[in-house]
């Protein structure tokens, strides 16, 4: 998955902030995923709401390391990370 | 609004549902004792009842989603301009069994029916019943959800959890233990007055309504050992969010799922029970609320 996808992705979702983490619910057509709630960490919800200004990993990666105490190669497999991660959940359940 | 010759009012979790129709309607059993004769109220909900099933209905809609099974399909839902409209199939021979709409403020309702064999309409036969009083909370800090609550004359709990992981089981040990059940499968939270109430609604079979004040609820699974967490933050609102009765096609109903969920689990608390299915594992409840609590 690309950072583009990501921010198409995230139109299928409806977000709220509960203490520090992030809830979110996919929208559904069916009863099938009604059950299916997820929470994102630190990172992860750092990239989810930081897509919208960045056309690809490599745009990302500099705020990355300027909000973690990461160095580049950390900060691009964490990401590339958490977008396998999100595709091998959602990409084909939401689309 | 052309005047209704036959009316009856519902009471369901203190939303005040009125049927109205021109040919006689009957309601299942379920809902005899939940019959309201409060003429002096304003209806939270209007259901007005007509015989007949449209032809293609909702051909111009868009379907938006549907309640099905690899078994059996429940209903589908289509938007139409800011209306709902519902295709509800009979549960035996999958015919459609009521055609229904739902205007935009969620409080009316126009529901076609097929006429029975004693001539009359059956208006709210499962699963539309259920669906209007879901599609009720949201009119209100409200949710319905799949779950069985025990109350012991002073705190209701929930047990909830996944088909199986031993509601019933639970209504039926905390029966024995003098709690009365407000019921073991669908619930309505609705909270009033900074209080959470728990409510029982119509079934197949006739109960009364009850009413209790929610003061925890358990996540529950079967375990070896009886054993308990609290659960905090975001993990307690999806784990709970997840056995409430939800039609997630828009972006709207989930806000508002959500909102009502992090407010209620930031005031009752929400524990993981795995727990033995005896007597056992009251005693262990109530030792575990009451260390909280100290």
């Amino acid at each position: 998955m690309e950072i583009k996808e990501l921010q198409q992705l995230k139109t299928k979702f409806v977000t709220r902030e509960v203490g520090n983490e992030l809830i979110l619910v996919p929208l559904s057509q069916n009863v099938a995923q009604m059950s299916e709630l997820f929470t994102m960490n630190e990172t992860a919800r750092f990239i989810w709401e930081n897509s919208a200004e960045t056309n690809s990993i490599d745009d990302m990666v500099p705020l990355m390391t300027d909000n973690f105490n990461i160095d580049q190669e950390t900060a691009k497999k964490d990401i590339a990370l958490f977008l396998d991660k999100l595709e091998s959940l959602f990409a084909k359940k939401v689309s | 609004m052309m005047d209704k010759a036959f009316r009856k009012s519902v009471l369901i979790a203190d939303f005040l549902i009125e049927l109205r129709s021109e040919i006689p309607f009957e309601l299942e059993e379920g809902y005899d004792l939940f019959l309201s004769e409060d003429n002096k109220r304003e209806a939270d909900v209007k259901i007005d009842c007509f015989a007949g099933i449209p032809d293609a209905a909702f051909q111009n809609g868009d379907l938006v989603f549907e309640a099905e099974n690899e078994d059996q399909k429940y209903y589908s839902i289509y938007r139409i301009g800011k209306d709902l409209g519902f295709v509800i199939y009979n549960q035996q021979d999958q015919s459609i069994q009521q055609i229904a709409t739902l205007d935009a403020s969620f409080s009316h309702w126009k529901v076609y029916s097929k006429v029975t064999d004693t001539n009359a309409l059956l208006p709210l036969k499962y699963p539309l019943g259920p669906i209007v009083m879901h599609y009720m909370t949201l009119l209100s800090d409200a949710v319905m959800m799949h779950a069985s609550c025990a109350f012991d004359g002073k705190d209701a709990r929930i047990f909830t959890g996944f088909s199986g992981a031993g509601k019933s089981t639970m209504s039926k040990i905390w029966s024995e233990a003098q709690n009365q059940i407000v019921n073991d499968d669908r619930l309505i939270v609705r909270k009033q007055n900074e209080t959470y109430y728990v409510y029982n609604t119509p079934m197949y079979y006739v109960d009364r309504p009850k009413k209790a004040p929610l003061s925890a609820v358990y996540l529950i699974s079967h375990s070896p050992v009886n054993i308990m967490q609290k659960l905090n933050g975001a993990l307690a609102v999806t784990r709970m969010m997840a056995f409430s009765i939800q039609n997630n096609f828009d972006t709207q109903y989930i806000q508002v799922r959500l909102n009502f969920f992090s407010t209620l689990c930031s005031s009752i608390p929400v524990y993981a029970l795995g727990f033995v299915p005896d007597q056992s594992v009251v005693k262990f409840v109530l030792t575990n609320e009451a260390g909280e609590t100290n």
